[in-house]
């Protein structure tokens, strides 16, 4: 419209909104899910697709043909649900309209400018003329042009056609517009005027926005507050740039972890684990089964209930009974100096979550080596401290520490100093086993067995018998990759651990190491003087120079944006001015992003006490 | 032309079919109806032709159900018109069912000018109007039954054709005949191993559906007096009951006019029970849809 | 689709050229023994010969048949030794009136019904439809006529029983004659639109059925329209194609189910015409009533096209 009314936009409140469609078997496609869109706010709700978010768009309105829906959906004093159906008639499109996603919404049988104006009709009582004169504006608004009005469906594109739901959508200025998928499928053009369409009524504040989306670039771009949605519940929610920027919950943290953006040089590995059965209804947390860091004690039970994450105060809450994704270690203010005044590790704090890699690079000599001995304690730090997993490790004694040790392993660079040459690989890949006291002989032969194919290595007798002398070079590394692996341990530090392959072992190592690391939801510490390579497989990496951290951020943040000389440094050995020509300024939108970058490690240590 | 076709079998495993209770109505019924044709010569009370008592008797127990205006026994028309309308349903039926099927499968299977020629000569059919075709051509071929039965059967295979057509092309389009074919297998092994065996079922609703419109025909003529002279069809007697001027001035009507139509009635329900029982299996359910909202 | 239609036209002009030549033996000594009359004069069939050019080479007698139909001269009646068109033109408006009535109330009543069993589905109305648009599809039209006949003008002698006006009636105005027009053809109207229903509806209802489940039907309640705008305008109108479609393909059957009727009621269309041909084995008569119902029947067919093709955006673009 060309002028927006004056209001504002309308609050809509969402609570414990259920949505089955009949079966056999039955599919609960919502589950549960409230919230609240202030008037005229710009609410997000992210899910892939099967979230049951269109469900959710429709269950709005109350069109879900033939599913039950329960709850409750009160749009300003309305409890729209519990109205009838003429009554609901009345509300929908003049106080709630949805836009939608599929271009079969439009009639094939009549024209545009008809499907368009018939609403301005019932809702506004216009006559035809005054509501095929609205029709034509709001077409040009979307920047289509009153010949669209003339047009039948089969007759416009894919793209022509989400214009004119969207449009057709707009008609009757409601108070609140959900839009479903409004970005997805379309060409750039297309997409920016939309984005720029939606930017401009989400300004103006009289209409209260829902922006359903798998697009988290576009909600990031236009909502002021996200709604995480897996398998029809809620999973995260809290304002844009805490959920999309540093996700807490485990499946929102695993879904923006998967997403490409320009400048990913990150091998992207999918979700662990396939969705679940959406007609099996079980009692517990739906991501219980792909969560890297569930329990069964404490997931299965019940629907984990909106918190706010682990020490954390703010407007986000997560649903995940431990507090959204867990810190698994945290260093603070480590310190190692060896005899002559040589200050290897200078006051590093950094925290790791679960599941998370972390790269840690710098020149030789920056102390990457010693800083991640002391993240284990195989060195003992002069200051600091290192908690992991809810343990002080630096105070630990005894079997405290053993078992710490059992759960935190360390893959080091060269595999012929790390594996004596007098174990069998059998001998070697047993013996975390038989130290930790792991199960009966019999387990832990089975247990060798399995890790070794895990790491794709032949696991048959003969293998299981030779010396390690007999193995080449990356099969070496691979035995030592299972020997830390074998405990199953929730945090790997590999300390250049590709260094000595040629780039053909190295390629198939890294690889596997991001495979296993994703499949057994464990953490890493990837330590390196290469960047390029870990850039392929860090989440997060930290430039150490000279015992000191000085940045971190997110690998492609890194590549498109480095800020400290020593990244740059780092950055031109890697042979980065090829990509990008120094005297070249970064791309807007990139650095716009980066900015946006909240760092996690800092806010995690303020909280953290 | 728009053709109305079935949907496309669903896989078949024998063990699954339950014929829903109707179809074994309507099925009982059509035993019922074959058994009358079958021993009819024996219960019949009097031959067709015979004059077997005084015209328009009401129904006694010399004639069970009276006499027509000329003194035939109405229960020997009605019972030779039992043999006659069951040889039309099953030789005509079948006939049309497996010409139009022979049509369906190979143009279906073969494609291209086959398909295109054949199609071309249903979609003439389909248009013509196949009863004024039918009597013209009857007049001039003769009215025997066998010949009746024929002319129905090449006049009215296209229905059963374009549905076994669809149903051939869907399955020559599925992964594992191409996969059959890609090992070598001929189009005769895969048309008996993988194609026969998932129309068949198309196959006996397009019979059970010809069969239907076979006695709906055949009696039809007769009704119209295109049929054997020396064999009463039910046909014949509503013809005569009908011609006959006085037939509403007397209750006469009731033992002559109405008889033939109950037995129309009986014989094409139990065709249809069967029919929508078979329609049932091949059709996939159609999608539950309901936009009424909550009431 | 034009020239499918040509196809047909061609193919019928060809079967009624073929079918008494196809036969062995000389047509009209056919047609002498089977009309069973002795009485036709060697000098009558030296006539017919040269007015059937049957003395003449096949092609050529193709050709003059084409051209003699081309002029409208559909031959002579051999019982009645008219002109066949002219009792053609006697015949066709009965059936002109009874087929149109018919099948517009088979259409609108099956439209109207289809929609609303499709719209009420699985509810005790759709159920009740779907039962009784069964029935009438099992039963043959002659059947129906006559249960009709009896019901409504033997048992309840409401109609006249036969007939499409009362014989030496003496009208006192034009309403009295549209009046007792009107009253003959209730029972045989009835009958045939009877016959024709279910069919119809079946499709409109199917139609219909799988457009509610569509999204733009959600998208319109959604927009708050009202019932009757989203089930005609939107619903209706994507189940209007189908329908339509099954109108033109049933223009067929209808044709030949007004045959059956017409004889139940003695009603005076093409069927009574067509019934006195089978009696006398009048083949002109026959053949002419073929070819022009035929044309008909196209005719309406073509109609029926056209009027889909404005229906749909989709086929126009074509």
């Amino acid at each position: 419209m060309s002028a927006l009314s004056e209001r504002s936009g309308t609050r809509l409140e969402v609570a414990d909104l259920r949505v089955t469609y009949p079966g056999p078997p039955p599919v609960r496609a919502v589950d549960g899910v409230s919230f609240v869109a202030a008037a005229g706010e710009c609410l997000g709700i992210l899910g892939e697709s099967g979230s049951g978010k269109s469900t959710l768009g429709r269950a709005m309105l109350g069109v879900v043909a033939e599913g039950q829906v329960e709850g409750r959906v009160q749009l300003g004093d309305l409890d729209l649900l519990q109205l009838d159906e003429r009554a609901l008639a009345r509300v929908r499109w003049r106080r709630i309209a949805l836009a939608f996603q599929s271009t079969a919404a439009l009639n094939p049988v009549l024209r545009v400018g008809l499907q368009l104006s018939e609403p301005a009709q019932v809702h506004l009582g216009l006559n035809a003329p005054e509501a095929e004169a609205r029709a034509d504006a709001l077409l040009d608004n979307v920047g289509l042009g009153p010949w669209a009005a003339r047009r039948y469906p089969s007759e416009l594109s894919g793209g022509q056609r989400r214009l004119v739901l969207l449009a057709m959508a707009l008609v009757c200025d409601p108070e609140v517009l959900i839009l479903d998928e409004p970005t997805a499928g379309l060409d750039p053009v297309t997409r920016q005027r939309v984005m720029a369409l939606l930017a401009r009524l989400a300004a103006s504040g009289s209409t209260t926005l829902i922006i359903i989306s798998h697009d988290a670039d576009a909600l990031e771009a236009l909502a002021q507050r996200v709604l995480v949605l897996y398998r029809g519940w809620v999973a995260e929610v809290g304002p844009a740039r805490q959920v999309l920027g540093d996700p807490r919950s485990p499946y929102a943290w695993a879904l923006l972890n998967a997403r490409p953006t320009l400048a990913s040089v990150k091998d992207l590995r999918g979700i662990r684990g396939d969705p679940p059965d959406p007609t099996e209804v079980t009692p517990g947390c739906p991501f219980f089964g792909r969560c890297h860091q569930g329990a069964p004690e404490l997931c299965g039970g019940a629907r984990p209930p909106l918190v706010q994450p682990q020490g954390e105060n703010g407007r986000r809450e997560v649903a995940c009974v431990r507090g959204g994704v867990m810190t698994l270690l945290c260093a603070d203010e480590l310190r190692k100096s060896y005899r002559g005044g040589i200050v290897a590790v200078d006051s590093v704090s950094l925290a790791v979550r679960t599941g998370e890699v972390l790269g840690l690079v710098g020149a030789t000599g920056a102390g990457k080596s010693t800083l991640g001995m002391l993240l284990l304690r195989l060195v003992e730090p002069d200051g600091g401290s290192v908690q992991f997993d809810g343990h002080d490790l630096t105070a630990a004694r005894g079997s405290e520490l053993k078992a710490i040790r059992g759960r935190a392993q360390l893959l080091f660079q060269d595999p012929y100093e790390a594996l004596s040459a007098r174990l069998t690989v059998a001998e070697a890949v047993r013996e975390p086993l038989d130290v930790q006291d792991v199960g009966d002989a019999c387990a832990r032969s089975e247990l060798v067995r399995s890790t070794l194919a895990a790491c794709r290595l032949p696991h048959d007798d003969a293998f299981l018998s030779r010396h390690t002398h007999q193995l080449s070079g990356g099969q070496l590394q691979r035995v030592a990759l299972a020997r830390a692996l074998v405990l199953d341990p929730k945090l790997l530090v590999a300390d250049e651990a590709l260094a000595m392959l040629d780039p053909s072992e190295q390629a198939k190592m890294l690889q596997l190491l991001k495979h296993l690391q994703v499949e057994r939801g464990m953490a890493m510490v990837f330590i390196s003087h290469d960047l390029s390579v870990v850039l392929r497989i860090a989440d997060r990496v930290m430039i150490l120079d000279q015992g000191r951290a000085v940045e971190e951020g997110p690998g492609s943040r890194i590549l498109v944006d480095p800020r400290h000389p020593a990244t740059r440094a780092l950055l031109a050995a890697a042979g980065r001015d090829l990509l990008f020509p120094p005297s070249g300024a970064s791309h807007p939108e990139l650095r716009a992003r980066s900015n946006a970058d909240p760092h996690p490690f800092r806010q995690m240590r303020s909280t953290q006490t | 032309m728009t053709v109305a076709t079935a949907g496309v079998a669903r896989p078949a495993r024998s063990h699954e079919f339950r014929l829903p209770r109707i179809g074994w109505v309507g099925v009982a019924i059509l035993l019922g109806f074959a058994t009358v044709a079958l021993v009819a010569p024996a219960l019949a009370p009097y031959r067709v032709g015979a004059l077997s008592g005084p015209p328009l008797e009401g129904p006694g127990s010399a004639h069970l159900l009276g006499t027509n205006s000329v003194g035939h026994d109405l229960l020997s028309q009605l019972l030779s018109g039992v043999r006659v309308a069951m040889f039309g349903a099953f030789v005509a039926g079948t006939g049309t069912a497996l010409v139009g099927g022979a049509i369906g499968l190979l143009a279906g299977w073969w494609g291209g000018i086959v398909d295109l020629v054949l199609m071309r000569i249903a979609d003439v059919l389909l248009v013509i109007p196949r009863l004024p075709l039918l009597i013209v051509v009857i007049t001039y071929a003769g009215t025997g039954r066998g010949m009746v039965a024929l002319t129905i059967a090449l006049t009215f295979w296209p229905e059963a054709a374009k549905v076994l057509r669809v149903q051939v092309l869907t399955l020559r389009h599925r992964t594992h005949v191409t996969a059959a074919m890609g090992f070598g297998a001929g189009a005769w092994h895969s048309m008996r191993r993988h194609v026969l065996p998932e129309v068949g079922l198309v196959l006996v609703a397009a019979l059970v559906a010809a069969a239907g419109r076979a006695v709906m025909l055949q009696v039809g003529l007769a009704f119209l007096g295109l049929d054997d002279a020396n064999r009463a069809s039910w046909g014949s007697v509503m013809r005569g009951a009908l011609k006959f001027q006085g037939l509403f001035f007397t209750r006469a009507w009731v033992w002559w006019l109405l008889p033939p139509l109950v037995a129309i009635g009986l014989l094409l329900a139990g065709l249809t029970f069967v029919g929508t029982a078979v329609e049932e299996w091949v059709n996939p359910r159609l999608a539950r849809h309901s936009i009424v909202g909550r009431s | 689709m034009v020239g499918l239609y040509l196809l047909t036209l061609l193919a019928m002009v060809t079967v009624v050229f073929g079918l008494p030549r196809a036969l062995p033996g000389d047509p009209l000594v056919a047609l002498q023994d089977r009309a069973g009359s002795s009485a036709i004069s060697a000098e009558t069939t030296a006539h017919l010969r040269s007015y059937y050019a049957l003395d003449r080479p096949l092609e050529y007698q193709y050709r003059h048949y084409l051209s003699r139909l081309g002029r409208g001269d559909l031959g002579w009646s051999i019982s009645r030794n008219v002109r066949v068109t002219r009792l053609i033109g006697g015949h066709l408006p009965w059936t002109l009136l009874l087929l149109g009535t018919a099948f517009t109330i088979a259409a609108v009543l099956s439209f109207l019904t289809g929609v609303a069993a499709a719209w009420r589905r699985g509810r005790p109305l759709d159920r009740a439809l779907l039962v009784a648009m069964t029935g009438l599809r099992a039963l043959p039209p002659y059947v129906l006529a006559a249960l009709l006949l009896i019901v409504l003008a033997v048992l309840v002698p409401a109609f006249p029983l036969a007939g499409a006006r009362t014989p030496f009636a003496a009208y006192s105005s034009p309403l009295g004659v549209v009046g007792d027009v009107g009253g003959h053809l209730v029972l045989p109207a009835t009958a045939l639109s009877l016959s024709l229903l279910s069919t119809k509806f079946l499709i409109v209802r199917n139609a219909m059925i799988s457009s509610l489940g569509q999204d733009y039907m959600v998208l319109g309640r959604a927009k708050g329209l009202p019932v009757r705008v989203l089930k005609y305008r939107h619903g209706g109108r994507n189940a209007l194609l189908p329908f339509v479609a099954a109108m033109g393909a049933e223009v067929g059957f209808a044709v030949g189910f007004s045959i059956f009727v017409e004889s139940v009621f003695a009603y005076p269309g093409m069927g009574a015409l067509i019934l006195r041909g089978v009696e006398t084995r009048d083949y002109p008569v026959l053949e002419g009533a073929f070819l022009v119902l035929g044309a008909l029947v196209l005719i309406l067919n073509l109609g029926a096209e056209l009027v889909m093709s404005r229906l749909d955006p989709r086929v126009a673009g074509r």
